[in-house]
């Protein structure tokens, strides 16, 4: 088993938000500034590798047809385990993605990643898969965001890039997300075909 | 499917819910603190912050129109008069749910400060009535550490200070806030809005004009009593 293949295919060949196209709706919502992903990214991949661990120890003593329910009580655990800990120690970061962190229950990348990888496959592979998909949904967010604060807001994580410059607003609004979203798509799809294209040439 | 296989998974689910009943309520018990210590100092600095000056004698909750409405008394000693302020918590759904503050008034119904204490507004856009306003570029930060620009008042909040809260309070769209803005805007007894966040920016001021409203009704039941 290759161990750095399984790691990886969460940040390209298999990303999260790119090519499985899931996990849609906090990457469209909180990728508002820079440090809103980070903070998204980290509670995410928490309550990823705690289910994925969990999920993937006790795959052989799980009824197949009541597998779902247990997912579900498991992921919303950690949820919040998450939420509480953010809650008491993190009250700001809390505050700004309010009710994004609760959310994280319904975010199709942590029941997707149980029933389709830690359902079937060792803890150890599992550990991976979870840090690489958490990895790979960081990234597209910190991108995402990234351009998005620098052209909505005219900052990043916070301090203004240019003094007086007026930001485009709407990059910042629900449609900045979306073209950002669809720029991105577009990008990931060129270089893939290029390299296939490559390929067959060779 | 057989019975056995409905007791396995009965079986399975209940030890699996009561696990996490059990680790949920542990993580219960050890944020509990932290998280009620947090609400005392964020309820205590917030009445600090819009009664400046003077100290808060009491805590009352009274019932006004079939809700519970609850308002703090302050007083202040200034050449040799007392003087009274009130603040109140004020309450109006906003785009993602009720969005709370405490509103800090004087005998004149002028707001002496304003914060927000709950809201569940989008990042990025309602949201951003908490957001302090920040002008700090990077080269301040790293290079010539200027920190003397930093605010740590929300621009939003700031510009309620000053208002009449018994007057209707205008919304302008002027984008975001800045001090030239301010005598014109409270000329007109208006705030401005947050860009692409109305909605918002409606719940606030409607919510201090209701407050208000119920201040004064709560005032005078209390001089009946």
């Amino acid at each position: 088993m290759d161990y750095f293949k399984e790691f990886f295919k969460g940040v390209w060949q298999k990303n999260p938000i790119l090519v499985l196209g899931i996990g849609m709706c906090p990457t469209l919502a909180v990728t508002t500034s820079a440090s809103n992903a980070i903070w998204m990214t980290i509670a995410t991949t928490f309550v990823l590798l705690g289910s994925n661990i969990l999920v993937s120890a006790i795959r052989t003593i799980v009824p197949s047809h009541v597998r779902i329910p247990i997912f579900i009580t498991i992921i919303a655990s950690f949820v919040i385990i998450v939420e509480l800990t953010l809650k008491a120690f993190q009250p700001d970061v809390y505050k700004a993605l309010g009710i994004f962190i609760p959310l994280i229950v319904v975010n199709c990348i942590i029941l997707g990643r149980a029933e389709e990888f830690a359902s079937k496959n060792s803890v150890l592979s599992s550990i991976l898969d979870a840090l690489g998909m958490g990895l790979g949904f960081g990234l597209t967010l910190f991108i995402l965001a990234t351009i998005r604060e620098v052209l909505g807001a005219n900052k990043l994580f916070g301090y203004v890039l240019i003094p007086g410059m007026k930001p485009a607003i709407l990059m910042i609004l629900a449609p900045g997300a979306f073209f950002t979203l669809g720029l991105l798509l577009w990008a990931m799809n060129v270089i893939k075909s290029r390299k296939a294209l490559f390929k067959r040439t060779e | 499917m057989k019975p056995a296989d409905i007791v396995k998974a009965t079986i399975i689910i209940s030890v699996i819910g009561f696990i996490s009943a059990f680790s949920l309520s542990f993580m219960k018990k050890i944020t509990q603190e932290p998280i009620a210590k947090q609400e005392q100092e964020k309820k205590l600095a917030a009445l600090a912050l819009v009664l400046p000056g003077y100290t808060v004698q009491q805590e009352k909750t009274v019932t006004i129109d079939d809700s519970p409405f609850t308002y703090w008394i302050a007083t202040k000693e200034e050449n040799r008069i007392v003087k009274k302020a009130w603040a109140f918590l004020a309450e109006k759904k906003g785009y993602g749910g009720p969005v709370q503050s405490i509103v800090g008034v004087d005998e004149s119904n002028t707001i002496l400060g304003f914060t927000i204490l709950s809201q569940n507004e989008t990042p990025g856009l309602g949201a951003r009535c908490v957001e302090v306003a920040s002008n700090e570029t990077f080269v301040d930060h790293f290079i010539t550490k200027n920190l003397t620009s930093k605010e740590e008042v929300s621009w939003f909040q700031e510009q309620f200070i000053g208002l009449n809260a018994s007057k209707h309070i205008a919304i302008h769209k002027k984008g975001d806030w800045h001090k030239e803005m301010k005598d014109e805007l409270i000329q007109h007894n208006a705030v401005t809005a947050i860009t692409g966040a109305t909605i918002t920016t409606k719940a606030v001021t409607q919510s201090i004009e209701e407050g208000i409203q119920k201040l004064h009704k709560a005032l005078t039941l209390q001089e009946v009593q």
